[in-house]
């Protein structure tokens, strides 16, 4: 089957991450493909580059990479919803006029119809929220 | 058959009322992260109408030290029960 | 407005918390008015606390930021005409139908399954 996932919640804050992370493993592991992850609302913050959690406790941002480069899994982040949040990426940050940048590849700011797209090209979308 | 996700203890938050008003007679109720709070044999009267369809994640169950706490009309499902109980479904909702 | 009957749609959203408390509220009903532009047929259910969104008379907020009011002006617009609100919220917080500032359909517990069990994707925000 194919799958998408819609994570609404910070990561260190609520435990959606880790859940959606830990879900998206495992449907992978039973032969399933997880097309796209979306990230709205507080979850736009999974996207923040510069997170630095400490060393014992696991890398979320890193996780979600991984994800993208061991089974091609977009990372789509709501752009209205990460630039109200300041998480802009190179093009964004020089658009308006800011120094440096918080987002960047495999993380893709993109329109909230990429989720719309996603939940009806699916076959199971799995929202985890705070 | 949908799959109801619901995230909330009912201690913290009337959320699963809702959730149950909105089930099917077929539909399911896993619960997960503080959800499963919910799945303790002194709480779990809370979900008398969805019994023999009510699940909890075994993950966040033991993370919590309540495995041995929740009640046995509770089906308990590991991470891959999860994915296969979204197999089974037409569609999930998330409630939290 | 449609019947609960005829709403076989494309996405049903559920809006479960208040004006100004916090962005859900406005989060899922922008994802609502993306969704119809992008030609899915969608459905509104006002749950719980949601119902504060129909409330009429809403003010702006503690920064001057404008709150969802002028929101749901937009639904129409975009041709969202399938809006429900939760009887039991609308009991329990003692209101009727007659307090809202849209004409959104009062519905019980079985239709409330029946409109998640007929359309394709439910987003619950």
């Amino acid at each position: 089957m194919r799958y998408g996932l819609l994570v609404q919640g910070a990561p260190y804050s609520s435990q959606a991450s880790h859940s959606a992370l830990r879900f998206a493993r495992a449907l992978i592991a039973r032969g399933h493909r997880l097309e796209s992850v979306f990230f709205y609302h507080d979850g736009v913050y999974n996207a923040a580059r510069l997170a630095a959690p400490p060393q014992d406790e696991p890398h979320l941002i890193d996780a979600w990479n991984g994800l993208n480069a061991e089974h091609g899994t977009q990372l789509q982040v709501c752009i209205a919803a990460a630039l109200r949040r300041g998480l802009l990426d190179e093009l964004e940050s020089a658009r308006h006029g800011k120094r440096g940048h918080a987002v960047e590849s495999p993380f893709e700011l993109t329109g909230l119809g990429q989720l719309i797209d996603l939940g009806h090209e699916v076959d199971r979308l799995v929202t985890f929220a705070p | 058959m949908i799959l109801h996700i619901l995230n909330r203890s009912p201690g913290t938050s009337l959320v699963y009322r809702d959730t149950l008003s909105a089930m099917g007679p077929e539909d399911r109720l896993l619960l997960t992260e503080d959800g499963v709070l919910g799945a303790l044999t002194s709480q779990v009267r809370h979900f008398q109408a969805v019994q023999g369809r009510l699940f909890a994640l075994r993950e966040d169950l033991v993370a919590r030290g309540l495995i041995g706490r929740c009640d046995e009309t509770v089906q308990v499902v590991d991470v891959d029960g999860f994915v296969t109980l979204t197999e089974e479904a037409d569609k999930t909702v998330s409630w939290f | 407005m449609s019947s609960p009957s005829d709403a076989n749609g494309d996405l049903l959203i559920i809006l479960r918390h208040a004006p100004h408390g916090s962005s859900w509220l406005r989060e899922g009903l922008d994802a609502a008015l993306v969704a119809a532009a992008f030609g899915k047929s969608v459905s509104l259910l006002f749950q719980g606390d949601g119902i504060m969104a129909l409330i009429p008379g809403q003010g702006a907020g503690a920064l001057g930021q404008k709150g969802t009011a002028a929101t749901l002006d937009m639904l129409a617009m975009y041709d969202i005409e399938s809006l429900y609100v939760d009887a039991s919220a609308l009991d329990r917080f003692g209101m009727t139908p007659d307090d809202l500032q849209l004409p959104a359909l009062p519905v019980d517990d079985a239709t409330i399954s029946r409109l998640i069990a007929v359309h394709r994707l439910i987003l619950t925000f």
